[in-house]
């Protein structure tokens, strides 16, 4: 990636966005020394184009944009390491949610839309079955992320083996599930939640 | 000397145990049933949400589980809970909802009733290790595991971040290996056993999947192990049934079978093949098995 250069002025260090990201994630970024444990750790940070303390630099610095319009949030793995390493309790696993749930909010200008299909595809079935329907989730994502062959192989393998179920068995309390997903709608349109 | 009390749970398989993980559920039942040990399906559990939950909707993921957490409290006793990540995200929650009075009244007013946050979450690690104890799992043992050498993979949930799982400790957890060695299995010490798989880039992206399970396979290898123990349907997943692919993209072999805890521990407390679906793993682990005559 081309190195854009970095302009640091009242303008350009925009806090708000980070204040919101503190208080979403209950961790506070200026604890941060930069002591690169959290990066060291990290078993993804080689796909990350901001490893993760970097992240926590950009936000002590306002530049959050940067974080959002690249792919470094989505490629965390949520292992924790680098939260139960840091020297100084910044929970930075709680972070990547934080930048998540903002970017996800904003339909962010994220080029990882692979990440993001497999999470509203998950999170659909919740709404639809109350449980994993795995089976779903694979062939759903296959047909709208247009790799129709993908894990191809795998398949019969798996059908032999019962291992994926072509029939899912329905929670049985499903309007229980759609209440607290239509309430949490509500509180967040009446500003009750973020 | 009264009795000992009779250990029982409420217990939460999570999604997976009902599809891709069957014979984690499978061998899990048999054990415990062999152990006396109680379990109580909770009724009508829903998903935890799991890593997509927490990734987009934190009050989402903590609602979901808060609503499990209540519909434990109808069974009597401590929740069982065998996936790694449902265990995670169900304790995060207690953890989370603990300490903020903010996020606990929204959740509340989410799921429309009180959160239990004072109910056990237990993994099975735990109830095997320390509430059923070394002792009396040795003495359950008909087979023991001479011979085999297992190498014990963690992976990222069972013990982090600090306080949390509070099941061993972070950076040098010795559970599985205890419990392994209760059994009279041997255990390797090998370099990956807390790295992350991937976990569920497996739909998103299989490539990671593929790089860093193949970096835990090739220590635990090289480390000398037969064979992979995980206490996690995901981590099953990725080095169980992605195995052939990526021995495919490195163009080696490994033929390394990876077992659920309660498959090993079931094989030694005197369980058949059948009763702990190893034929459902998809590398056959039935040639390592008969070499150390383990069947």
């Amino acid at each position: 990636m081309k190195k854009k250069k970095m302009l640091l002025s009242a303008e350009t260090m925009d806090v708000s966005f980070v204040r919101k990201v503190e208080a979403l994630s209950g961790t506070s970024v200026r604890r941060c020394f930069q002591c690169g444990k959290c990066s060291a750790g990290c078993p993804m940070a080689t796909f990350m184009e901001h490893p993760p303390n970097r992240v926590v630099r950009l936000l002590q610095l306002g530049q959050w944009r940067r974080i959002l319009e690249g792919r470094s949030i989505w490629y965390c793995a949520s292992c924790e390491t680098c939260s139960t390493r840091c020297p100084n309790k910044v929970h930075l696993a709680s972070i990547m949610d934080a930048l998540r749930k903002l970017s996800w909010d904003a339909e962010g200008p994220s080029k990882e839309s692979y990440v993001q299909l497999a999470n509203k595809l998950f999170l659909q079935n919740i709404r639809t079955y109350g449980r994993q329907y795995e089976m779903r989730l694979a062939a759903v994502f296959n047909v709208k992320s247009g790799q129709f062959l993908k894990d191809l192989m795998l398949g019969p393998k798996l059908i032999t083996k019962g291992k994926l179920k072509v029939f899912h068995q329905k929670n049985k309390n499903m309007t229980e599930i759609e209440k607290i997903f239509s309430r949490i709608e509500r509180m967040r349109e009446n500003g009750e939640a973020l | 000397m009264t009795p000992k009390n009779i250990l029982k749970y409420a217990y939460y398989p999570g999604c997976s145990l009902h599809a891709s993980a069957g014979e984690y559920d499978l061998s899990t039942r048999e054990l415990f049933k062999k152990l006396n040990i109680g379990l109580t399906e909770v009724p009508d559990w829903f998903c935890c949400g799991a890593t997509p939950a927490h990734n987009v909707d934190e009050l989402l993921s903590l609602s979901l589980c808060a609503k499990n957490l209540e519909l434990a409290e109808q069974v009597d006793g401590d929740l069982a809970v065998a996936c790694a990540a449902c265990f995670s995200r169900l304790k995060t929650t207690q953890h989370v909802l603990g300490e903020s009075d903010v996020k606990r009244k929204q959740v509340e007013k989410a799921i429309d009733a009180p959160v239990p946050l004072n109910g056990n979450v237990k993994h099975l690690l735990d109830i095997l290790a320390r509430d059923l104890g070394l002792e009396r799992l040795e003495q359950a043992v008909t087979k023991p595991l001479a011979g085999l050498k297992v190498a014990c993979y963690y992976g990222c949930l069972l013990t982090r971040p600090n306080d949390v799982p509070n099941l061993d400790c972070v950076e040098a957890p010795t559970i599985m290996e205890d419990v392994l060695k209760a059994v009279g299995a041997e255990t390797v010490a090998w370099s990956h056993r807390l790295e992350c798989c991937g976990a569920n880039f497996t739909l998103s992206r299989p490539g990671v999947v593929v790089q860093l399970s193949h970096a835990i396979l090739d220590s635990a290898k090289s480390a000398g192990a037969d064979c992979i123990m995980v206490a996690c349907p995901l981590c099953h997943g990725n080095l169980d049934i992605r195995q052939k692919e990526i021995e495919g993209v490195y163009s080696t072999q490994y033929a390394m079978p990876v077992f659920y805890i309660t498959q090993l521990v079931g094989l030694a407390a005197g369980l058949g093949a059948d009763k702990l679906g190893l034929d459902a793993l998809i590398v056959n682990p039935m040639p390592l098995l008969k070499q150390k005559q383990l069947l």
